[in-house]
């Protein structure tokens, strides 16, 4: 997947870029609004993260830009200003997610996979790895073909983890995957640890191999290499 | 007490003290000038008695209706010397009137012989003075008071005029609508200056206001890059090769920032509530909202083996923000749920007219009122960063709900009433006792 990051603050730009360049993705960065607009005209890219305010103008530019230039990238905003009317005009301008800063790398990946299978027409409704599947339309998660009793959280939880296959992914991670950003849920890690606990039994009841590990004092782990 | 009530007050009872002194000073002033007209008028008549006996004329008893005496005297007095002598005629007891009399004595030096010439006439006494003075005087206490009272309140309507505005502007002006007070130009020295200072104090709040929110705002937002730039980074770093010990460090790194990051989260979520910058445009369906939110936290009940009992009506819509909604709801529950006890319960209640929240938990620590404040724990739960129920709050205060938060008999009861158009005016009434009432229920 080639991707376009828009962002003006080199660090931040430099630990995106960094994170999806793992990923295999090819990662591309603008700082200013013009460059951007030269680097869409001349290449193509599959998604567009785009950061509102930069320093030539507002991001939201870049949007009627790639309307008007016909560019059908996706779109992912990136804001610092989690202003409602940012998000709504944004999402009304045909950007296709948005997220505030400050934001958890796994969760960028998340939300981009998420947009990007929903843009691909020919995406397939099914995650898989090894054993396990998972169905993104009916919610339901197979492991050796035998359907798993997961609740809702679980089952956004295992997707989490696939999409971000052996990546350390924190517990505020996760809870902030689960619950979002409002609710003040610090208790929530014990419940974090819970909800892993009870995926990793049902997988093994279903014969999967437990792939998730736990990271000592950091968090936990899907790793591919498990047998 | 009203001002022109006041000045009323002041105004009658200085007439009351000054008007029986004035009446006093009339009556005594009255009375000596009747005593010297009528000393005047005796003197003149002794005069021209004193002159018909110096032309031989016979005298008569009475000149100019006054009795007179003529008399030879002996005395050693000087000719030209007047004597005057009141005689009030209640002394004499056959009369029993009491008029008063006043005698003018003149000494003549007639024809080488002394001759005292007296006369004598009544004149008003003073109780009819006094009675003539009572009757104005009243009359005089009367027509003020009818016209003080009735004139004080249409003047002071007319004069208190620019000071009744400015009140009135006083109490509409509101901070937070960063809308200058403009107050206009009076005659009146004093309004002008109240309404002077009135303006440039003002002034100053509303910039100190907008100046302090700016920083605020823009504090917030700044701090979101620099967060986002340590979380992706530790995030980085968490992935490299690292050690047991350096992992706890950057756990305890993560934990922190999140901290932090929700902290500054919640803090622009309530400066951005404060600007009302989530005005209600619509009516929500909000038992739809509740049951969603019950069931988005129905693992987490489950997982710390919470019976959850709930009431929901149908179809009750208030007219609130969806953001809103979702954090009233999310922060309400997810505080039930933290602050509960294993085995513990959850009650929520809605119907059209409140929102109800009962859980089970430890009996809170300091007063209950206190909990709505900002960063307030209840119990020393290091998880929690204390800023939810003030978030609730807040967002009560802007849709005109009304949150009481009580503890009795082991269980924490969150109610949230709804103005609705019936029970707004009940609910102001009593308060109290409705909510009592409910709780009961």
């Amino acid at each position: 997947m080639k991707v376009l990051l828009i962002e003006d603050n080199l660090e931040l730009a430099s630990s995106i870029s960094e994170f999806l360049a793992r990923e295999g993705y090819i990662c591309e960065v603008s700082y200013n609004i013009k460059d951007a607009q030269d680097k869409l005209i001349s290449f193509q890219y599959d998604c567009v993260l785009l950061d509102i305010m930069l320093p030539d103008g507002n991001g939201l530019q870049i949007l009627s830009f790639m309307r008007l230039e016909k560019i059908q990238s996706s779109i992912l905003i990136l804001s610092a200003k989690n202003s409602l009317d940012d998000k709504i005009i944004g999402l009304e301008e045909g950007a296709d997610d948005y997220l505030t800063k400050p934001f958890h790398l796994p969760e960028l990946h998340a939300r981009l996979r998420a947009i990007y299978r929903r843009k691909k027409l020919n995406g397939s409704n099914i995650i898989a790895f090894n054993e396990i599947s998972l169905n993104i339309d009916t919610l339901e998660a197979t492991v050796n073909g035998q359907l798993l009793d997961v609740t809702r959280k679980e089952f956004d939880l295992l997707l989490y983890f696939l999409v971000n296959k052996n990546r350390v992914l924190s517990r505020q991670s996760i809870a902030a995957h689960l619950w979002g950003d409002y609710t003040d849920n610090f208790a929530n890690f014990d419940f974090v640890y819970q909800h892993v606990k009870n995926i990793r039994k049902k997988i093994s009841a279903a014969n999967g191999t437990d792939y998730i590990g736990t990271v000592y004092g950091l968090g936990y782990k899907f790793n591919t290499s498990k047998q | 007490m009203k001002l022109v009530d006041k000045f009323t007050l002041w105004y009658l009872s200085a007439t009351l003290i000054i008007l029986p002194l004035n009446a006093y000073i009339s009556y005594q002033s009255i009375r000596k000038e009747i005593d010297k007209a009528t000393v005047e008028r005796l003197m003149h008549v002794n005069e021209r008695v004193a002159g018909q006996v110096k032309a031989g004329e016979p005298v008569s008893d009475h000149t100019q209706g006054c009795k007179i005496v003529v008399a030879e005297s002996t005395a050693d007095v000087p000719a030209g010397h007047v004597e005057v002598a009141e005689k009030s005629i209640k002394d004499i007891p056959e009369l029993r009137d009491n008029d008063r009399k006043v005698i003018v004595s003149s000494y003549y030096n007639i024809n080488n012989r002394l001759y005292k010439v007296t006369s004598a006439d009544y004149v008003t006494r003073p109780e009819q003075i006094l009675a003539g003075l009572r009757t104005s005087i009243m009359w005089k206490v009367v027509i003020l008071l009818a016209f003080v009272i009735l004139t004080a309140r249409l003047v002071s309507r007319y004069v208190l005029a620019p000071f009744y505005s400015t009140l009135k502007k006083v109490q509409r002006f509101n901070l937070k609508t960063k809308q200058k007070l403009e107050l206009p130009r009076t005659r009146t020295k004093e309004f002008n200056e109240l309404n002077c200072f009135l303006e440039k104090m003002t002034d100053k709040a509303v910039k100190d206001y907008s100046s302090l929110k700016e920083f605020a705002e823009n504090a917030s937002h700044e701090l979101q890059t620099p967060l986002a730039i340590i979380r992706s980074k530790l995030e980085l770093l968490s992935e490299s090769d690292i050690r047991g010990e350096q992992a706890h460090l950057i756990g305890d790194m993560q934990n922190a920032v999140e901290k932090l990051t929700r902290i500054n989260r919640s803090l622009v979520l309530l400066s951005r509530l404060e600007n009302n910058e989530y005005e209600a445009t619509e009516k929500v369906p909000f038992s739809q909202y509740t049951r969603d939110a019950l069931s988005a936290f129905c693992d987490l009940m489950a997982l710390k083996s919470l019976r959850v009992k709930s009431h929901i009506e149908d179809e009750v819509c208030l007219h609130l923000h969806p953001s809103l909604a979702d954090i009233l709801l999310n922060n309400l529950l997810s505080n039930a749920i933290r602050h509960n006890q294993p085995e513990g319960a959850i009650e929520v209640t809605l119907n059209h007219e409140y929102l109800m929240v009962k859980n089970t938990g430890h009996p809170p620590t300091g007063p209950t009122a206190e909990m709505f404040q900002r960063f307030r724990k209840g119990s020393q739960c290091n998880n929690s960063i204390g800023i939810g129920l003030s978030i609730v709050k807040q967002i009560c205060d802007m849709n005109n709900f009304e949150i009481q938060y009580h503890y009795a008999s082991g269980l924490h009861i969150i109610v949230v009433n709804f103005p609705s158009e019936a029970a707004a005016s009940k609910l102001l009434q009593n308060d109290e006792r409705y909510l009592h009432e409910k709780i009961r229920q």
